[in-house]
């Protein structure tokens, strides 16, 4: 090759993160482009990784429910209730009805605020600010209800191994209903304009595909799972009081970015309807059991459903106060590889978009 | 309708392993995640895997030195765990397809959760 030729360019690496604006937390990906197009994508994690696990071996096992509700601040209560079911199979506790109903209108409710956090966060990554705007307003008042039924607005602090710590009471749990029916006609009119509007279907139909075969073969979870058409949902296990109530895994078929947003939006409104019939079916009586004494040896595989998928909980115990060994599979950590196969095709501009479309907890993954 | 987990654990020795995962990928299972325990002088790995309610464990004992091999010409999906593990509690897992080369947890160094660490060093006074 003569001195004024030039060679042909090759694939060109960006780096995507640690740092980014859509990113609140610390991820990275290699990104292998030729032109503007993905051809590649090499994820990195482990930038805020806390040990959380390790730590079960130095605290007492009631206590650590504290520490396991702190692995996420959006999934928190149901960290705090995975535990404690794990611990309570391991003792043979049978938790109170009252209890397991209250931990289901938990994890409901935090399912809602968390989608409302994902769908206005999603909105920011393709500069839709209005609508982020209005998810988030939206998302208030449902954390007003935690607050006032829970205590915490963030770490609901109610999970106990035994039961719940709290009892807000009928009359309270029925005002709160009310008090959340006008974020649900909000929704439904957040939902028009995610539906509807032609800029959003620009930016999210037929971006960032997965297909059924690939989603699952990967490991994928929840509504990245569901969008892909995989109709599997933790909560039809019927743990807590999902067995008493009706339920459906929404499923969709799509596979791309708007078919994740179509799950998460008609999980917004059956959780709505869960509330509804679980407050309207609340069983009186106590809300917790005593726990007294060590556990026994022994240990217990507890899956459950969180806003971003299933998780897995793992608990040994070698029959002293401090634990063997726990384990938390987060539900972002299985969706990473699926993650990194959406990415693969679409245009730089669109990796922003398509990331958040699976809503990565990196808190979550970094326990 | 309601389906209740139904969990099964199975030990089984290294050299079944890809097989047995090659079996449960036929059936249609999918992955849902690989734990790791220590114990004082080995290490136990447990391969969860799912299909429907069905929830299915293989375990396997290994020994600090073992090699185990990567599940990943199998279950793509499984190549996080494994890095996970092997930096974590320093298993030694061949031919993982997304390899990171011991820096998942970049810049810990060490097998953070490995029990075999502390007996060695406890007695020299190191650090865990």
């Amino acid at each position: 090759m003569s001195s004024h030729e030039k060679a042909a360019p090759g694939p060109t690496v960006i780096p995507f993160g640690p740092q980014h604006p859509v990113l609140p937390e610390p991820l990275h990906f290699d990104l292998t482009l030729e032109d503007e197009k993905v051809v590649g994508a090499i994820p990195q994690i482990g930038y805020i990784h806390r040990g959380l696990e390790l730590l079960v071996e130095k605290r007492d096992y009631l206590d650590y429910v504290h520490i396991a509700e702190r692995i996420c601040g959006i999934c928190s209560f149901m960290h705090g209730m995975g535990y404690c079911e794990a611990v309570e199979t391991i003792l043979g506790t049978q938790v109170p009805d009252r209890a397991r109903w209250l931990r289901t209108f938990w994890s409901e409710l935090e399912r809602v605020h968390s989608h409302l956090l994902w769908l206005g966060l999603a909105a920011d990554a393709f500069g839709f600010e209005n609508l982020f705007h209005a998810s988030w307003r939206a998302r208030e008042t449902v954390i007003d209800v935690a607050e006032e039924t829970s205590g915490g607005r963030v770490i609901f602090g109610s999970a106990i191994v035994g039961g719940v710590s709290r009892d807000p009471g009928d009359e309270t749990l029925r005002r709160c209903m009310k008090a959340i029916e006008p974020v649900r006609a909000e929704i439904l009119r957040l939902a028009q304009v995610w539906i509807g509007e032609p800029t959003v279907r620009h930016r999210l139909s037929g971006v960032g595909y997965v297909s059924k075969e690939m989603a699952y073969t990967l490991g994928a979870v929840g509504p990245m799972l569901r969008a892909s058409g995989v109709d599997y949902d933790a909560r039809a296990q019927g743990y807590e009081a999902y067995g008493e109530i009706e339920f459906k895994p929404v499923v969709e078929t799509a596979g791309d970015c708007m078919a994740r947003v179509l799950v998460r939006l008609g999980e917004i409104e059956q959780s709505f309807r869960i509330l509804d019939e679980v407050v309207a079916k609340m069983p009186a009586g106590p809300v917790s059991v005593p726990i007294k004494g060590m556990p026994p040896v022994g240990e217990s595989w507890i899956r459950l459903e969180q806003p971003r998928g299933e998780v897995l909980y793992f608990v040994r115990s070698n029959g002293t106060r401090q634990l063997e060994r726990f384990r938390v599979r987060t539900p972002t950590f299985a969706n990473i590889p699926a993650m990194v196969e959406a990415i693969k095709g679409v245009s730089l501009a669109d990796v922003p978009t398509v990331i958040l479309t699976i809503d990565p907890c990196i808190s979550c993954t970094e326990r | 309708m309601i389906e209740r987990e139904v969990l099964t654990v199975e030990e089984i020795e290294v050299s079944k392993l890809i097989p047995a995962v090659d079996a449960l990928r036929a059936a249609g299972w999918r992955i849902i995640q690989i734990l790791g325990v220590s114990g004082a002088d080995h290490i136990e790995l447990n391969y969860s895997f799912g299909l429907g309610m069905q929830h299915r464990i293989l375990r396997l004992m290994v020994a600090p030195e073992a090699e185990v091999p990567s599940i990943t010409s199998v279950f793509l999906g499984a190549y996080l765990y494994e890095n996970e593990i092997r930096d974590l509690f320093g298993v030694k897992i061949e031919r993982i397809a997304v390899d990171w080369l011991g820096k998942v947890y970049d810049p810990v160094e060490g097998k953070a959760f490995s029990k075999i660490t502390v007996i060695a060093t406890s007695s020299e006074g190191g650090p865990r």
